[in-house]
């Protein structure tokens, strides 16, 4: 079956759901598919909040936040990698984007004197993050959600996308498999928005939704399209140990204390000043340190102590904590520590796209988490990703909507002839009998990111990684599975979901290996300085014959001269 | 420790029962140990899955004759006896299969919702619901230029009801749903409530209209499982309970 649309988005977080009513509201027709209903996606469990400079809380001199700050403080996060152009266009139209849900019926968390409450967050030079409570991503969601449904946007749910079709060097649609009936079906369009979400399901450890296994960037690199920066991996340094859910921050911002297994408090040694709330990398670096070191606990992780915060302040400021302590760890905070550890947390690569979200396929734009329109550079802020997401889910929608207005749709032949080979495809893999299971090639490969491309990196054991990723990438093809129907097959998907994972561990291990300087998030030990002379500049990989090819491209530059990143 | 899981799928001429040995593990829930099944016994084993954190709604199934959210719940626990929940009895949760509440987890899919494929239900007929109460915000003035200025005392109260995330538990252990599959039901009434106590909307009596039908607000019978079962503490038997009153109230007025 072909369905045809203006428009056809993949994903529905907040990047395709925003997206997808800026298209509606242009009266062209477009379509969501997503491999998950629009609901479940990642973004809704964003907790912390969005930024934007809204001003309505003054800084700690009595000054106004501007763009220009939120502009400052995003650049000197990415430690320079950032496109300054992109990086103005986020942070000057941020506010419109946090005011456009409010009036969509997104219920904020509110001043005292009514306005959109606004709190400090890492790196932030004000208080600049909007929130709901902490919930900020299933309140955003649920909004434009709910306009999706009232104008009844076509919605494709539990659509898995197999791959993107291309014609003359263009893209112009997709297939996608059924999940309920295991019917592989054809989208024609005259463009293509890729909004897919993270790969942090690529480490063992991560904070991600179990679903956020990266197809996106995957297929489209299979399409022609470039990846970049793909070697800046965010790890967040409290996680609970066991899930990896994420412990805020803002658990340490009401006092929480890290201790290692002889009790001591280990952050006044790497950071004397800011102590447990030096910024997220160093405090990743600094735990994974004393791990390493055999002051850990067996299992490898280290306490997050609240008892001190008292029964009190613990239910008030931090109730969705403790829950998650109970719920996830059969830890009550208020009794006992809670064992933590870092955690893949996001990915600032992604599908390479320019400032208005055009990657290097013509036909193929990329918005949200799984784009690399370059933002976030080599760390990201926190709440910067949400609000990129509604942002670029706005405006490269805008773009979309200039460029298809003289555009017809191609003929369907090409879109036949790839249902028919992932059809091959998929009974090419169901008749498969004898190799080995999906889960356990899975688990190797995740053991072996984390391992070998986690918080500290080094030449020659990322070379092991990477021999590792190829080993895999050649057992992989031998993989079978038990279940050999069509219908809610869900190995068949894991499996899929791994393949596109492989090639997206490759692009970051070659990115990681190639770049000889430590930059943000990317820390290598045996290169541990920033190299602004040889390394000011973005990684691309893509695959030709499929062979990857690493490159580079420069960085936009701006008012702000690249200096020492000091907090 | 085993998990006792439902199983069924087209073609089967009645559902049946795999006990699976589980490997223990600290502080695993039922999703860990349904991947555990998957991945060491049975690869066709379905069953929906997410942010295994307990925010997206998408792992809701009826555990130990429960409906919650496998994601949140402790296998351990649950052995223990420590999560039990007080619900009204109702039809669907009666006995289906023989278990061993000390040594058996039992999962089954929710109740009142067609079953498609094992623990995966077809969730259609709910988000129709949710469709036909057109939960939009729709306020009548013009947008300002900036944000609607909002009381935090009213903000605190509209949190209680944007909470909730669509897991359709209430749905499942609503008794009134199980006899009248016509019913709204509690998880979309509480969701209408929520644009009505939205402080914003000022027209709020059509708000509560759109529900004064007998499925709606007035096909409750107040048994009040939704408000037990819910695993974001929404109460949608309170919420019923307060518009059925405003309904009344204006009612009588006219
Ligand atoms: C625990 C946690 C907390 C966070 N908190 C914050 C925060 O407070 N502030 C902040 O700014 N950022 C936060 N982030 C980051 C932020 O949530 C994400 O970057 C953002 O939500 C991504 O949105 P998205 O729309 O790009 O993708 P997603 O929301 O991940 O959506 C991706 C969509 O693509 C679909 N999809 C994927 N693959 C396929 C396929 N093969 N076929 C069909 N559909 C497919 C999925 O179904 C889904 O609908 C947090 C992240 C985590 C992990
Ligand atoms: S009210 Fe509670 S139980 Fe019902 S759908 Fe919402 S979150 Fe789930
Ligand atoms: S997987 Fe998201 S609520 Fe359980």
């Amino acid at each position: 079956m072909i369905h045809h649309y203006d428009v056809l988005i993949i994903g529905g977080g907040l990047t395709g759901l925003r997206a997808a009513l800026r298209v509606s509201d242009a009266g062209l027709n477009g379509a969501v598919v997503s491999k998950v209903h629009p609901l479940r996606s990642h973004s809704v469990a964003a907790q912390g909040g969005m930024n934007a400079s809204l001003g309505n809380v003054k800084g700690e001199d009595g000054t106004k936040d501007s763009w220009k700050n939120h502009a400052y403080d995003t650049v000197k996060g990415s430690d320079y990698l950032a496109d300054q152009d992109a990086v103005e266009r986020l942070c000057r139209e941020a506010p419109t984007a946090v005011i456009e849900l409010e009036h969509m019926g997104t219920v904020w968390s509110r001043l005292a004197d009514g306005k959109i409450a606004q709190r400090p967050f890492g790196g932030a030079g004000f208080p600049r993050t909007c929130y709901a409570a902490d919930r900020t991503g299933h309140n955003a969601l649920h909004t434009l959600y709910e306009h999706v449904s009232g104008r009844q946007i076509p919605v494709y749910e539990e659509f898995f996308v197999t791959s993107l079709v291309t014609k003359d060097g263009r893209c112009i649609g997709c297939t996608a498999l059924e999940l309920m009936t295991g019917q592989v079906h054809g989208f024609l369009a005259k463009a293509v928005l890729m909004a897919s979400g993270g790969f942090g399901r690529i480490f063992n450890k991560s904070t991600n939704a179990l679903i956020n296994t990266g197809d996106g960037p995957a297929l489209a690199l299979r399409a022609g399209a470039l990846l970049k920066d793909m070697e800046f991996v965010q790890f967040h340094p409290t996680t609970l140990y066991g899930t990896n859910i994420l412990i805020t921050e803002g658990a340490r911002g009401e006092g929480g204390i890290l201790l290692n297994q002889n009790g001591e408090r280990f952050m006044e040694r790497y950071a004397p000043n800011s102590v447990d709330l030096a910024p997220r990398d160093v405090v990743a670096r600094s735990i994974e340190q004393e791990i390493a070191e055999g002051r850990g606990y067996d299992g490898g992780y280290v306490h997050l102590d609240l008892r001190h915060l008292g029964a009190a302040r613990i239910t008030e400021r931090l109730p969705g904590i403790r829950q998650i302590a109970i719920d996830f760890a059969g830890v009550d905070p208020i009794q006992d520590p809670v064992p933590v550890q870092p955690g893949q947390h996001y990915s600032m690569g992604g599908i390479d796209a320019d400032i208005n979200g055009a990657t290097a396929l013509p036909g193929l734009y990329a918005a949200g988490e799984c784009a690399c329109i370059s933002v976030h550079g080599a760390n990201r802020l926190g709440g910067n990703s949400l609000v990129e997401t509604v942002v670029f889910g706005r405006l490269v929608a805008e773009k979309i909507i200039e460029d298809v207005e003289e555009m017809t749709l191609a003929n369907d032949e090409p879109v036949k002839a790839a249902i028919k080979s992932t059809n091959d495809r998929i009974e090419g893999i169901l008749r498969r009998e004898g190799g080995e299971l999906v889960f356990g090639i899975k688990d190797v490969m995740t053991n072996n990111m984390s391992n070998k491309f986690g918080i500290f990196r080094e030449k020659q054991k990322m070379r092991e990684g990477l021999d590792e990723i190829k080993k895999i990438q050649e057992q992989v093809g031998h993989v079978s599975l038990q279940n050999k129907e069509r219908k809610l097959n869900q190995a068949l998907i894991r499996f899929l979901e791994l393949e596109g994972m492989l090639l997206l561990a490759e692009a970051v291990a070659r990115g990681a290996l190639a770049r000889e300087e430590s930059r943000g998030s990317h820390k290598r030990t045996d290169y541990p300085e920033r190299d602004d002379l040889n390394f000011l500049k973005h990684t691309l990989v893509g695959l030709r014959d499929d062979t990857m090819h690493v490159s580079y491209k420069p960085v936009t530059l701006g008012v702000f001269e690249p200096r020492e990143r000091v907090y | 420790m085993k998990l006792k899981v439902y199983r069924y799928h087209e073609g089967m001429a009645a559902p049946r029962y795999d006990t699976f040995q589980l490997v223990p593990s600290p502080a695993m829930t039922v999703l860990e140990a349904l991947f555990q099944f998957q991945e060491k016994l049975d690869d066709s084993l379905a069953f929906r899955y997410s942010c295994r954190g307990a925010v997206c709604g998408t792992c809701a199934m009826l555990i130990n004759k429960v409906p919650r959210l496998a994601c949140r719940t402790q296998v351990e626990s649950l052995l223990k006896g420590n999560l039990k929940v007080a619900i009204a009895p109702y039809p669907a949760i009666g006995e289906t299969v023989p278990w061993d509440p000390e040594e058996e987890v039992l999962v089954e899919p929710l109740p009142h919702l067609p079953v498609i494929r094992d623990l995966i239900v077809d969730m259609g007929i709910f988000f129709q619901y949710y469709r036909f109460i057109a939960p939009v915000f729709r306020p009548s003035d013009p947008d300002p230029e900036k944000e609607r200025i909002m009381d935090p005392a009213a903000v605190k109260k509209l949190e209680t009801y944007t909470n909730c995330v669509l897991c359709a538990a209430c749905h499942a252990a609503c008794p009134v749903v199980g006899q009248n599959p016509e019913y709204l039901g509690p998880a979309a009434l509480a969701k209408l409530y929520r644009f009505h106590v939205d402080p914003r909307d000022v027209e709020e009596d059509s708000t509560l209209k759109r529900a004064d039908i007998p499925n709606g607000w007035w096909a409750c019978d107040l048994y009040g499982n939704c408000n037990r079962v819910c695993p974001k503490g929404v109460p949608p038997r309170t919420a019923i309970e307060k518009a059925v009153a405003a309904l009344n109230k204006e009612k009588k007025e006219a």
